[in-house]
This record gives C-alpha cells, sequence and structure tokens, in this order.
C-alpha cells in the first residue's frame, strides 16, 4: 500500500479522532504563538527603538563641523556643496542653550535653534501643533524676537494646544561688551616729601588732578641748586608690556628740573631721563616728551615712585604736573559680560512628534540670521558669520523607508576623502579642514548593540519556553501513537508496511502542523500585539510609538515552524508506531525498556566521551587564551566554564551511556541525571560566589547551557526514579483512610506511563525555573529599609539648583533651608558643573595628552560633567579615617591603589566603609599621588564591540574591582607616571585611568590641562548610589546624555584651580565663589521613607520657584529652580524599573505557565478517555465516584507537584548564582512559591475536574466496552 | 407474568430479579429493548450459567444485576437488599462488598500486579494495606499463583489472568460471583481449567456464582442453566452433573 492509502488512512483519522486532533492543533498552536510572539516583539521593540532614537534626526544623514571644534561660516557652504555632490539638500545649523520663563514656568535649558529659511524642501516642513497645517516660517519669524516653540517643548512649560498665541516669554542672553580701557595715570595726590632730600622751604599742592609745588629761595641762591623730593607709595601695579610710553604733562618756571623714577618689582628702577644722560634730572621741555617704555617691557611697577623737583640756580622755583599717563598705541579694550534679560514672542507651536524636521528640534526655533545675532552679543569680536555644523540629506522621507547603512557609511568614507587638508597651528600636523559625521549611523550602531543584547536575552528565555512548547506537542503525539497501538497493529496485520504507517502519521501531523501554525501565526500577532502595548506602558514616554512590526517572514516562519514542529515531534512516535510488533500491539502489549544497552548506545557513549575530552581540552591546550582546567585558575572565568560546562554535559552522558551496557540502565542514567545537573550548579553556588572574580558579560549562552543542563539534569533523574519514588507515595497513600483505592491506582499510572508523566512535569520544571528565577530577582535586589537607611548616611533629600546659588553678601542658601524646617540637621552644599556649549572645551575631559602628537578631537575628547568635593563635605569634623565623627562617609566601590585587598574573600559592609573612608583620606591628602594604569574605555565605546562586551555589572554595585594584570604606565625615562587623583560615578571610565581636565581657558582659548589619575568610582547602587550621579540611564525625565555619563570630582584644591568650579582665571560667566553651592544633600531628623520629608521638599520648592518671592525674591533673580528629589522615591524608583524589566519577562514565563496548564489540561482530557476501561473497572470493583475522580486530580496534582519541586529547586539555585554574581543575598519569595504551589494545584484540579466527573458518570458497563 | 424458575425451595433466594425491563437509547428512534420483563431467582451457593443467542441479552442481565448498567424498570433483590434504592455511593459500596466481577477480557489494572489488583477491593473496604496484601497472596497462593503474586497481567497467559481475577472477585468474600464470559477469550484446556476452578469455590465456600456463557459445555458444568431468547427466560433446565454431584 503506498502513499494513497496512508493519505486515505490518516484523513480517516483526521477526522474520526476530533479531540486528539484538537489536542495536537492546540499544541502546535501555542508553540508557534511564542515564536511568532517572541520574533514580532523584538522586531517591534527593534522599530520602535530605532525610530525613537532616528526620529531626532529627522531628514538628516549626516552632517559637516570644524574639524578642530570651532564655528564654521557661511563660506564653507561652498566647499561642502562641491563635497557632497548626492545631498538632496544641505542647510546650516547653529543653536544655543537659554533659560526660559513662560508666567511662572521655567525651564533653564531650552535649546534655540537657528533656522536657515530657503533651506532645502528634503528636510520636510514644520507642522501647526494644533491644526497640523504647515508653517510658513517666512511671515512667523519676521522679527529677531519671533520664536516658534516645538511641541514637547510647549508640554514642559505647561502650555496646552488651546493656549492663545502669541506669547511671552523672558530669556537670557549674555551680552559681551567691550570698553576702551583710559590709559592709567599716576595719582597726583598722596605724595609724600621725603624730608631727608628736601633742602628748601616749599609749597606743596596736590589733588587727584594737579600736583604744584612751589619751592622758595634757597639761601644761597645763584650757586646751590634747592632741591624737594617726593614719594608715593599708591601707584598701581602696572605691567609695562601693555604699555608703549609715559606721557608727563608738566609746566613750570623755567629754572626747573626734574627727576621722575619708577620702581620695578625686580627691584631696579628707571627714570624719566634723556636719552643722553639716563641718571641726570632733565628740563620740562624733555620730561614733556613722550618716554619709551620699550626697554622695560618686561617689568611690572612696584608700587612707588620718586620724584624729584630741583631748582637749578636756587632761585624761587614752581612745577605743575597735571598728568603723567601711561599710554599705549593700541587701545585697551574691557570686557564685561552682562545677562540680558530678553522677551521673545512665540508666535507658534510645531509638532515636534511628527517624524520629519519638526522631530529635530525639541526646542525653539528662530531665523538663523537673527540667532546669529543673539549669538554674537556674547561675542567679542561680533561676529555673526557663524555656524555650528552643516547638515546634509541624502535622501527623503526616512520615516518610511530608512537609508540603507551601506550607502550611508560608503558616502561618508567617499566625503572624508574629499575633504581638503590643512596644518594645524597648535601640532604642525596636517588635517582635514572638516569632520563628517552621521548621528543616525551611530544610532543604527547603538540600536543593533541594545537589540542584539535585548533579542538574545528574549530568545534566550523564549527558547526556553519554547522548549515547554516542544514539550507538550511531543507529548500529545506520543499519546496518538500509543493510543493507536492496537489499530497500527490491525494495518499491519492486513499489509500495510512500516513506511505507510509512518507516512500516514506524518502526513496526519503536517495537516496538524500547518493548521496549527495558521492559528499560532494569529495566536502570535495578538500575543506581539499585547506585549507591545505593555511595553508602551511600561516603558513607553509617549514619543514612543509603538506598531507591532510583522515581517513576511515571520508569516512563512510561523507555518514552516508549525509543520516542522508537528513533524519533527511526529518522527520518534511515528517510527515508534512503525516499529509495532504486530501480535503484541494487537494483544495490547505495551514496548518495555530493556535493562541494559546495546553495543552500539556503548559506542555512541565512548564518541560522547572522546568529543568531551576535546572540548575540555580547548581550554588551555588548544586555545591557550583559557587556563587549563586542571589549574586553579582554570575555574575562575565564565568563557572557560562554557567549555567546562559543555564537556562536562558531554562526558557525562558519554560515561553514562557507556555504563549501561555494563551495569542497570536506571542506574547509568541516574548518574549522568545527578552530574548533569552538579556541573551548573557547581557553577552556580560555589564559582560564581567566590571563584569568579569578574562576572561582567554573563553571556546568554552560558546561561542557556546552565540553565540546560539543571534542568535535563533533574527531569531525568526524576524520571528515572519515578518508579521507586511513586512506590514511596503508594506506601503514604494506602495508610490513609480513604485514599487507600486511590493510592493504590494513581502512582502505579504515573509510573506506568513514564515518558508521559516525566513531559507532563518537565513542562513544569522548565516554566517554573525560569518563573522562580524571575521572581527572585526583585526580593533580592531589594534590601532591608533599614540597611538602605544606613547605607544612605542618612541623607533624605537632594536639591539641584539650575545654577549655582547667589553670590550675595549675607545671603546663604544652606541657611535659608536650614530656616524652612527645624527638622532639617544637616545640609550639605556641592559645586558640579557641567557645560551646554557643545563648543567649549572645559566640557569635555582627554583621554590622551592634548600636548602629545597622538591626541585627536574627534577620538579622545569625552563629554562629562564636574564636581568639587571638600573635605567639609565628606570628613566634616573628622579628620581621618579612624575618626568616628565623619559627616557623609560615602561608600566607593574602586579604590586608590593599596586600598583593596585582594585576598578578602567576601568584603563585609564595615569593611567596605572602612576602605572608603581611606580612600577618602588619600582623596583630601593634598601631596597624594597615584599611578596611571595601562587600562582604557571599555568597548562599549570602540568599533568593534558586541553585544557579550557590553559590561552590566558595571552599572551597579560594588563589583570589587582592581587593578590586576594591568601594568602601570611609564614615561619615556622608564619612571611610573603618577598624577593627582579624582574619583568619578562614570560607568565608563575604568579606575587607574589616565585623563586631562581642561583647568582654566588661557588667553589662546586653548585649556591648560593638568593629568590626573582616577583612583576611585563611587558606588552606584547602595542607598540609590551616590546622590549627586546620574541614578539611572533610563530614570530622569529628561536624563542627558552627558548627565547619563557621569562626572569627575575633584578635590577642593584642584576645584580652584579651575574656572568653572572657582576663579582660578579671574571671574568668567562660569567661574564660582567658594561657597557658590548648586546641589545640596540634607539630613533630617525623620526616617528616609517618612512622608514627612515630601513635605520639606516641596516647602523647599515652593520657597525657591515662587517668582519674585522667597529664595527668587532674596536673589533678585527669577530665573531659579529648585528640583527636589527625595531619596527614597530615588530608590523605589530604581526598584520599579528592575519591577518593570521582571514583570516584562514574566509575559514571556506566563505564557510558558499557560502552555502549562494547556499541556495538564490536554493530557488529562486524553488520560481520562483512553482509560475508559480502567475507569469502568474501578467502578466494578466498587471505586465510588469520588474516588475515580481524586485519582485522576492525584495524578496531575502529582505530576504538578513534581514538576513544581524541581522547578523550585533549580530556580533557586540560579538565583543564588546571580544573587552571588551581585553580592547579594537570595531572597526566597514565599510569597510567589505559594503562588506557584496554589497555582499548579488548581490548574491540576481543573484540568482534572471536568474530564473526571464525566468519567466517573459514565455507567462502567458502557467504559467496559471501550477499545481505545 | 410469566411462571417463576425457582428451581430449590428449601434455601433463601440471595439473588431476585423481577419484572426487569432495559431499553438502551430510550425514548429515541433507534430505541432497543434488550430485556423484556425479565424474572430469576438464584438461591444460595447455586452455580448457575444463562445461555443464549448473541443478543439475546444476556450481558445486560448480568451488567444489571451488579448495576454496571441503569435498568429501565424491575427490581434486583440481592442479599435481601432492593439493590435499585440504593443510592450510587451505597451501590458501590454493595458492588465492592457482596458481588464480585470476572469478565472475559479478565479486565485487570493493567498497570498493577496480581497481588495488588487482587487487594485493591479490600484496600477500596478500607483494610490496613499490610493486611490486605498477606489475604491478597494467600488466596492467590490457594489459586496456585504463588508463583506469580508480582507480575503485571501482560506478563501472565490468559488462564493465570483468570485466576488473578477470580481472585480479586472472590477476595471480598461477595453474595454473589457474576461472570462474562469468564472462558470465552481461553483456550478449552485452561477453560476446563478455570470452570474447575469455579466448582471448587462453589463446592468448597458453597460460593454463588452466576455465569453467562454460550458455551454449552461450560453451561453443563453448572447447577443450573438458564435459557434467554428475546430479552426474556426462555427456560431453565438442571445442569447434567447437578446430582452427581449432590450425590457426592
Amino acid at each position: 500500500m503506498g502513499l494513497k492509502s496512508s493519505f486515505m488512512i490518516a484523513t480517516r483519522s483526521l477526522l474520526r479522532r476530533k479531540t486528539k486532533n484538537l489536542s495536537a492543533i492546540l499544541a502546535i498552536t501555542l508553540g508557534v504563538t511564542l515564536l511568532v510572539g517572541i520574533q514580532i516583539t523584538t522586531a517591534t521593540l527593534e522599530n520602535a527603538f530605532l525610530t525613537s532614537l532616528l526620529q531626532r534626526e529627522g531628514e538628516v544623514d549626516l552632517q559637516l563641523t570644524n574639524s578642530t571644534g570651532g564655528y564654521l561660516s557661511s563660506a564653507d557652504a561652498e566647499t561642502i556643496v562641491a563635497l557632497v555632490p548626492e545631498a538632496l539638500g544641505i542647510m546650516p545649523e547653529l543653536s544655543m542653550q537659554v533659560p526660559m520663563m513662560l508666567g511662572s514656568q521655567f525651564d533653564d535649558s531650552v535649546e534655540l535653534a537657528g533656522i536657515f529659511l530657503n533651506y532645502s524642501d528634503a528636510f520636510g516642513s514644520f507642522y501647526d501643533w494644533k491644526t497640523e497645517d504647515k508653517l510658513d516660517l517666512n511671515s512667523l519669524l519676521s522679527s529677531n524676537t519671533s520664536v516658534l516653540l516645538s511641541s514637547s517643548q510647549a508640554e514642559k512649560l505647561g502650555i496646552t494646544k488651546e493656549m492663545s498665541l502669541p506669547a511671552m516669554v523672558t530669556t537670557e542672553f549674555t551680552n559681551v561688551t567691550g570698553t576702551v580701557v583710559e590709559p592709567p595715570t599716576l595719582p597726583l595726590s598722596d605724595w609724600t616729601v621725603e624730608p631727608s632730600f628736601t633742602s628748601v622751604e616749599y609749597v606743596l599742592n596736590s589733588s587727584s588732578t594737579n600736583l604744584t609745588l612751589e619751592l622758595a629761595q634757597s639761601p644761597f641762591p645763584g650757586f646751590v641748586p634747592s632741591i624737594v623730593a617726593l614719594y608715593t607709595m599708591n601707584i598701581s601695579k602696572l605691567s609695562l608690556s601693555d604699555f608703549d610710553y609715559i606721557n608727563v604733562t608738566a609746566t613750570g618756571t623755567s629754572n626747573i628740573q626734574v627727576l621722575l623714577q619708577f620702581s620695578l618689582d625686580d627691584g631696579s628702577n628707571f627714570n624719566i631721563t634723556s636719552l643722553e644722560d639716563t641718571s641726570l634730572p632733565v628740563d620740562l621741555d624733555i620730561l614733556n616728551e613722550a618716554f619709551d617704555l620699550a626697554p622695560y617691557s618686561n617689568g611690572t611697577l612696584r608700587g612707588d615712585a620718586f620724584l624729584a623737583v630741583m631748582s637749578s640756580d636756587g632761585m624761587p622755583a614752581s612745577i605743575e604736573i597735571s598728568e603723567i599717563a601711561f599710554e599705549t598705541s593700541k587701545p585697551v579694550i574691557s570686557y564685561s559680560s552682562e545677562i540680558e534679560k530678553t522677551e521673545l514672542q512665540v508666535v507658534g507651536i510645531f509638532n515636534s512628534k511628527r517624524p520629519g524636521i519638526g522631530s529635530m528640534y525639541r526646542g525653539a526655533i528662530i531665523r538663523l540670521e537673527y540667532l546669529q545675532q543673539w549669538i554674537s552679543l556674547q561675542d567679542r569680536q561680533k561676529i555673526a558669520d557663524r555656524i555650528n555644523a552643516y547638515l546634509v540629506a541624502l535622501k527623503t522621507d526616512h520615516f518610511i523607508s530608512e537609508i540603507s547603512e551601506d550607502y550611508l557609511q560608503e558616502q561618508i568614507d567617499l566625503i572624508e576623502a574629499a575633504i581638503p587638508e590643512k596644518i594645524d597651528l597648535n601640532t604642525g600636523e596636517t588635517r582635514k579642514i572638516y569632520y563628517v559625521e552621521s548621528a543616525r549611523l551611530t544610532f543604527f550602531g547603538i540600536a543593533e548593540i541594545i537589540i542584539t543584547l535585548l533579542s538574545t536575552m528574549l530568545t534566550a528565555l523564549g527558547l526556553l519556553i519554547t522548549i515547554t512548547g516542544v514539550l507538550l506537542i511531543t507529548n500529545v503525539q506520543l499519546m496518538n501513537v500509543e493510543d493507536r497501538e492496537f489499530q497500527t497493529g490491525v494495518m499491519r496485520a492486513v499489509g500495510e508496511n512500516r513506511r505507510g504507517i509512518a507516512l500516514s502519521i506524518l502526513i496526519e501531523n503536517a495537516f496538524q502542523g500547518i493548521v496549527g501554525g495558521i492559528f499560532g501565526l494569529v495566536g502570535g500577532l495578538a500575543f506581539g500585539q499585547a506585549v507591545a502595548v505593555y511595553l508602551v506602558s511600561l516603558f513607553g514616554t509617549g514619543e514612543f510609538s509603538v506598531q507591532p512590526i510583522v515581517s513576511q517572514q515571520v508569516v512563512v516562519l510561523s507555518v514552516v515552524t508549525g509543520v516542522a514542529l508537528g513533524i519533527i515531534t511526529g518522527i520518534l512516535p511515528a517510527l515508534r508506531a512503525s516499529r509495532v510488533n504486530i501480535v503484541e500491539a494487537l494483544r495490547g502489549i505495551k514496548v518495555t525498556f530493556e535493562e541494559k544497552s546495546g553495543r552500539n548506545l556503548a559506542l555512541l557513549g565512548i564518541l560522547f566521551i572522546v568529543f568531551s575530552i576535546f572540548v575540555l581540552l580547548i581550554n588551555g591546550v588548544i586555545d591557550e587564551s583559557y587556563e587549563a582546567i586542571w589549574l586553579t585558575d582554570g575555574w575562575n572565568t565564565l568563557e572557560e566554564w562554557r567549555n567546562i560546562l559543555i564537556g562536562a554535559g558531554l562526558l557525562f552522558s558519554g560515561i553514562g551511556l557507556v555504563l549501561s551496557r555494563f551495569i542497570s540502565r536506571t542506574k547509568a542514567l541516574n548518574f549522568t541525571a545527578i552530574t548533569i545537573w552538579a556541573a551548573p550548579v557547581f557553577l552556580f553556588v560555589i564559582a560564581m560566589g567566590e571563584w569568579i572574580p569578574d562576572i561582567s558579560g554573563l553571556a546568554p549562552d552560558i546561561l542557556m547551557i546552565s540553565v540546560a543542563e539543571i534542568m535535563v539534569g533533574s527531569v531525568l533523574f526524576v524520571s528515572v526514579s519515578l518508579p521507586p519514588l511513586m512506590r514511596a507515595l503508594r506506601r503514604f497513600l494506602v495508610k490513609i483512610r480513604g485514599l487507600k483505592g486511590v493510592g493504590q491506582i494513581a502512582p502505579a499510572l504515573i509510573s506506568s506511563h513514564k515518558t508521559r508523566s516525566t513531559l507532563t512535569f518537565a513542562i513544569f520544571a522548565v516554566v517554573l525555573t525560569l518563573n522562580v528565577t524571575v521572581a527572585t530577582l526583585v526580593p533580592t535586589n531589594l534590601s532591608s529599609i533599614i540597611e538602605t537607611e544606613q547605607d544612605s548616611k542618612g541623607i533624605d533629600l537632594i536639591i539641584s539648583l539650575s545654577k549655582p546659588e547667589a553670590n550675595i553678601t549675607g545671603l546663604s542658601y544652606i541657611e535659608e533651608l536650614y530656616k524652612i524646617d527645624n527638622h532639617i540637621t544637616d545640609v550639605i552644599g556641592f559645586k558640579t558643573y557641567r557645560s551646554t556649549n557643545p563648543l567649549d572645551l572645559s566640557g569635555y575631559v582627554a583621554l590622551e595628552d592634548p600636548r602629545s602628537s597622538n591626541f585627536s578631537a574627534q577620538n579622545d575628547l569625552l563629554p562629562l560633567g564636574y564636581g568639587e568635593l571638600t573635605s567639609g563635605q565628606i570628613r566634616g569634623n573628622a579628620t581621618n579615617s579612624f575618626d568616628k565623627d565623619w559627616r557623609y562617609d560615602f561608600y566607593l566601590s574602586s579604590f586608590p591603589d593599596g586600598i583593596y585587598q585582594p585576598s578578602a574573600d567576601e568584603v563585609t559592609d564595615e569593611q567596605l566603609n572602612e576602605m572608603s573612608k581611606q580612600a577618602w583620606d588619600l582623596f583630601f591628602a593634598p601631596s597624594y599621588r597615584m599611578a596611571a594604569y595601562n587600562v582604557s574605555l571599555p568597548e562599549l565605546l570602540s568599533d568593534e564591540r558586541e553585544a557579550s562586551d557590553f559590561d552590566f555589572s558595571s552599572f551597579s554595585g560594588y563589583d570589587g574591582y582592581e587593578l590586576e594584570g594591568v601594568s602601570v604606565l611609564r614615561d619615556e625615562n622608564g619612571s611610573i607616571i603618577e598624577n593627582p587623583v579624582v574619583f568619578t560615578d562614570s560607568f565608563l571610565l575604568p579606575l587607574g585611568m589616565q585623563v586631562w581636565i581642561p583647568m582654566n581657558t588661557s588667553e589662546s582659548g586653548f585649556p591648560v590641562y593638568q593629568a590626573f589619575t582616577i583612583a576611585g568610582r563611587l558606588d552606584s547602587q547602595r542607598a540609590g548610589g551616590f546622590p549627586l550621579s546620574p541614578f539611572n540611564l533610563f530614570g530622569g525625565e529628561e536624563s542627558n546624555f552627558i548627565d547619563a555619563l557621569g562626572k569627575l570630582y575633584l578635590n577642593e584644591y584642584w576645584a580652584n584651580q579651575t574656572n568653572f568650579l572657582a576663579e582660578a582665571n579671574g571671574a568668567t560667566a562660569t567661574a564660582r565663589a567658594p561657597n557658590q553651592f548648586n546641589q545640596f544633600l540634607i539630613k533630617t531628623t525623620y526616617f528616609m521613607d517618612d512622608p514627612q520629608i515630601q513635605q520639606i521638599a516641596q516647602a523647599i520648592e515652593d520657597f525657591t520657584n515662587t517668582n519674585d518671592q522667597g529664595y527668587r525674591s532674596l536673589a533678585e533673580d527669577n530665573f531659579y529652580v529648585a528640583s527636589t528629589t527625595v531619596l527614597y522615591s530615588m530608590i523605589e524608583q530604581s526598584l520599579e524599573m528592575i519591577q518593570r524589566v521582571v514583570s516584562f519577562l514574566q509575559i514571556y514565563v506566563t505564557f510558558g505557565l499557560t502552555i502549562g496548564a494547556v499541556g495538564m489540561a490536554v493530557i488529562s482530557v486524553r488520560n481520562v478517555s483512553e482509560r475508559k476501561r480502567e475507569i469502568g473497572m474501578m467502578r466494578a470493583i466498587g471505586f465510588p465516584r469520588s474516588q475515580v475522580m481524586l485519582s485522576v486530580l492525584l495524578e496531575l496534582v502529582v505530576l504538578g507537584i513534581i514538576g513544581l519541586a524541581i522547578g523550585v529547586a533549580n530556580g533557586l539555585l540560579i538565583s543564588l548564582g546571580f544573587a552571588n554574581m551581585q553580592g547579594a543575598t537570595l531572597v526566597i519569595p514565599w510569597n510567589d512559591l505559594g503562588v506557584y504551589l496554589g497555582f499548579i494545584t488548581l490548574i491540576a484540579i481543573g484540568a482534572g475536574a471536568i474530564p473526571g466527573w464525566f468519567a466517573s458518570r459514565i455507567p462502567p458497563a458502557e467504559s467496559l466496552r471501550y477499545v481505545g | 407474568m410469566e411462571e417463576k424458575h425457582s428451581i430449590v425451595e428449601d434455601r433463601e433466594p440471595i439473588l431476585v430479579v423481577s419484572g426487569l425491563h432495559k431499553r438502551y437509547n430510550e425514548g429515541k428512534s433507534n430505541e432497543v429493548h434488550a430485556i423484556r420483563g425479565l424474572d430469576l431467582s438464584v438461591q444460595k451457593g447455586d452455580m448457575m450459567a444463562i445461555m443464549g443467542p448473541s443478543g439475546c441479552g444476556k450481558t445486560t442481565l448480568l451488567n444489571m444485576i451488579g448495576h454496571l448498567d441503569r435498568l429501565s424498570e424491575g427490581k434486583i433483590i440481592i442479599d435481601k437488599i432492593d439493590t435499585g434504592q440504593l443510592s450510587d455511593g451505597q451501590m458501590t459500596a454493595f458492588r465492592r462488598d457482596r458481588i464480585g466481577f470476572i469478565f472475559q477480557l479478565f479486565n485487570l489494572f493493567p498497570f498493577l500486579s496480581a497481588v495488588e489488583n487482587v487487594e485493591t477491593p479490600l484496600l477500596l473496604k478500607g483494610m490496613k494495606a499490610g493486611v490486605a496484601r498477606e489475604q491478597a497472596k494467600m488466596l492467590l497462593r490457594e489459586l496456585g499463583m504463588g508463583d506469580r503474586l508480582y507480575h503485571l497481567p501482560l506478563e501472565l497467559s490468559g488462564g493465570q489472568q483468570q485466576r488473578v481475577a477470580v481472585a480479586r472477585a472472590l477476595i471480598t468474600e461477595p453474595a454473589i460471583i457474576l461472570g462474562d464470559e469468564p472462558t470465552g477469550d481461553l483456550d478449552s484446556t485452561t477453560s476446563a481449567d478455570v470452570m474447575n476452578l469455579f466448582r471448587r469455590i462453589n463446592k468448597i465456600s458453597r460460593q454463588t456464582l452466576v455465569l453467562v456463557t454460550h458455551n454449552r459445555w461450560i453451561a453443563e458444568q453448572c447447577d443450573y442453566i438458564v435459557h434467554m431468547t428475546d430479552g426474556k427466560v426462555s427456560h431453565v433446565e438442571q445442569g447434567p452433573f447437578k446430582g452427581e454431584e449432590d450425590s457426592k
């Protein structure tokens, strides 16, 4: 019989066995739903993520900027147009950050962008927020105060669509005015007579404008000259390089001679003399000539001058000096910057959430020319022709179809090659005049990393859950075949061959696969949609438009997967069916296991062992970058463990297979099961806690392998041990009155259908392992509040001012805070700084010596913020680490040289605190220097990044990081490079790295750099992390990229050398007085979760943020905004984030539970229907209905609980690994475990009750007739 | 309606069936009237065969006596108890304690060993597991199955399986044992073997047995042979060996 008969039989059985087919289809549907759902979720996430990243780029593909960091001008346009021949549009870009106030709503940093009105259509148009009409920029942006607000900014300022326009907003522009400095004149008052050099009577009259001296006649007129000597100590200490000559204006009698002498600060002096003789007094004529200062241009006046007036003939004489002036041929200009409040008119609001040009601008826009004017105000030269960058569009409608990454890269390469070069005046090297970059390309890269990371995690999780689906399908298929052994026997008896039998089953399965695949697609779509919607509710910011993305492949994939699942899971049963022994099948004899294995299996085992030895030898022998397995070092990295785990799995399976030839299969399998299970357990429980110091980059594949081995091992063990386990259960149950009969039947049924039972509890084991693992994530991360209170060092509240507090004598923000609430016990003020001007070099830390030729402005500058930490802030009155009385002994997670003791296995909190205090002592010691080490930024920023390089551990908590295995940097003379130290809260900068901080800006505009060594990292996890650091990458509403990168902290000495935290080089726009703080940590008498703290926070905000009242009135400035963060809410927030992630994961594991539940229902229905006969017998020999039902339920409950037990045990072991990894204590989620127990029992009862009830109702005579 | 087939009057009847009707698919178009007003009475210690052509209602009658199936009309009194009045629970307990079943296909639990199959009814009665196990073993040994105690049914021959089934029926010392073609699946030698067993039980422990068969030879081993046609008792004859054995 051939295909036709197979087909016929398949059709028949499909039609006749409706319930059974349905259950198979249901199983496949669930499996496919899961696969499709994961696929759609990942695709959707990727799209949503990429869209949200790229939206800000509008239609811009790349931009060209000045390669040296300065501005470009309109003159560059021509060159750039020629450089990018394929451009559809090129537009200039310029923007600045300004504060904006509307009514009492204030935003301290709004991006004001200049729009070139004749920009190319390729960039798109602006659309009105309310009407969605295209906006006519030409007519709207008519004056230099007309701005259009973005809808995002409008929302931030509390503007609704209904607000009437135009509206006034106040902003500030800095106006730098230069005034020509009048050359200084020597004061003519304040001259003192030196009596010892005075020989004659005199009359001295001096005022600020005039000095007259009359000499009386000498006692010996005619022969001896008379003299009056004067001196002054009140000359300004002028630097003579600024002046060209001295002008003296004097009149007097003709017999007057004068000697005017100035002292220099090096002790020398010079006289205003004739050119011939430099030491003699001069006549008035010569005095009145300009005196050339060129020979003294290196000197600086000491502050004193000497004037001797002589009458050459001793006759009466007089002199009147009206001016002694220092002059220069070039005018000296003094600049002063003044912040001017300016009213702007909001003439319209454009939609910035609409893809296109509007989305590029999240602040406000103004006509480019006007912005150039406003910016030129703060320029000394008042140059208006300035442009930040030229933006280039290579295609339009990016939101409909994205530009090809390859094409973009190709264009960038072409342009880069064509950019003209020039010689850099600083380094003497040639460099390209423009720098071309593409944020779009960067975002593609970032999205790829994150999506790879996310989809690896989702796929890993999804795969594990899909295993449950496969288990379910296999189970159902196996039941189908078992069910039909009799029928198959008949078929074979009437002449169907083995192939035919297998074929008919495969046809049947393929049909089920197709139907299941189609249903699965529908289910997957719904699942994907639901997950996407849920994602929005979890992470959505409103700008995150999440549309489920269904690629065409998914449709094909789902049906193909369905068929594949149907057929693959059907192959084993089909083969089994085709091998059926006709006679046994007809007699109903079940195929039983042989006790021992044959030779083939043993050979397979030997093969496994050989291969396992190969895998184990990779470590240290084949690949020498790993340590060998027989060395202790060979067990201390996760990479090594990957091979150890694979090797162990193969080895123990092999040994088991070989053993099964010689000892009973049960024992051999038990050996394999226990050893396979033990290997990853060892990793989780022991290795992760103690041996593996660096757990960064726990790759999903290692996790998958270990989870898979744990599961297989435990399931196999329980499966093999099912008979003794069930015998024990029976012995227990038959002792209980009322359960004796059930006890006789249910356990025996379970162990008699070993495969089916195993598959059933395996489903739950897998799902619950994941569930328990996920459930422990939150409680393990949440340490007790008391512990957090302790870690927070009493800090309850954090206040940030929008700009440093006002520098007014007698006004201190800290003092004002104490007045607000008498529960405030301590306020610690801090200075932090972040440059808002992208062109300001002080906003960047150099990662390479800026004076060296290796330095590249593109690659070696990292935007970071700065902060000052003083001993008083941290140590208070304590002088060193031994002093108990610290004000704020915050924890560090990495330490300067010599403090971290790597020998310590587990560092206790006290030790950590002690080490931190010692680190602080070093930080504040003025002379402390630390060697620089050969470390670089994490791979995250490099080009060859991969998801597995991503270091999660650096985001959180104590990482015990130490400088082991990295070398100290040496200079060319071979001596160790040592620098002053800085601490950081940035996750990017590794301990021991050398960085250069721009301390202040010299006249040339190039910063003065100082090298530092990163000597410590502030703990980012304890009590929510260092409160001044960016607490959470996802957290803050407007988390700024630079804020997220973190800060460098300088001690008081070094902070004072800067222009942005102090006044190292005199007053600049960013300079600060010693106590001009902008961030404040507040301690109160309340416990950290006390709601009263929120009240205090509110009071502080009210005090600071009300126009013309409170602090704004005291400082006479309405542009102050205080934002308060209650520390506890911060901790809650980060926990919430974990909870969100967990609840997202829980969607998946819950779906796994659903599969488990459905699996149980299917198995229960099938169990009951195929056991009708047994049920009839039970009833016939006197089983009451209740016990019939009870035995059905008990079977399911027992299987569920076995699954639960395995799942809980494995889940807790895996969680223990995670907890070890984070150095946290594993918190067992008893509540969740209770819920799972309840859930499983409920499912078992629910799944068993209905079929059980029906079965117990069938008259026994009828059920006895059932033959399957 | 018809004469009563009371055979021996000096003993009390252990089973009285009167006016029994059974209709399958009652009220539907495919209604089958399987038993049409049947009366029967069995005395304690009797061994009775019910014979008749296929479809005459033999098995249906037996199932109804054991309440494996619901009766449509009539009365069944076993051991002076009107079983029709019993609730399902009571009937189940009654069946457990007072009725033993033996089936053509043995109907042993395939997943329980011989001894476990036999002890199950005792466990259902609430007997201590150890005691039940001992009793079951004892009985199986008595029935010559001492060396097959822990075998699964599929590992036993047909005759051996039937012995286990007999043991299971006997273990509760029921008032009556109902056998539905107990030898129908066995070859003639084994059948004879099993019939000898039945006779032994009947004679030694005065166990009442009602066997359904269409095998004349089997029927002739019994005390009485009840002939059925069309759902009624057509006539009753005495077994050929009745007198013979009584006289022994």
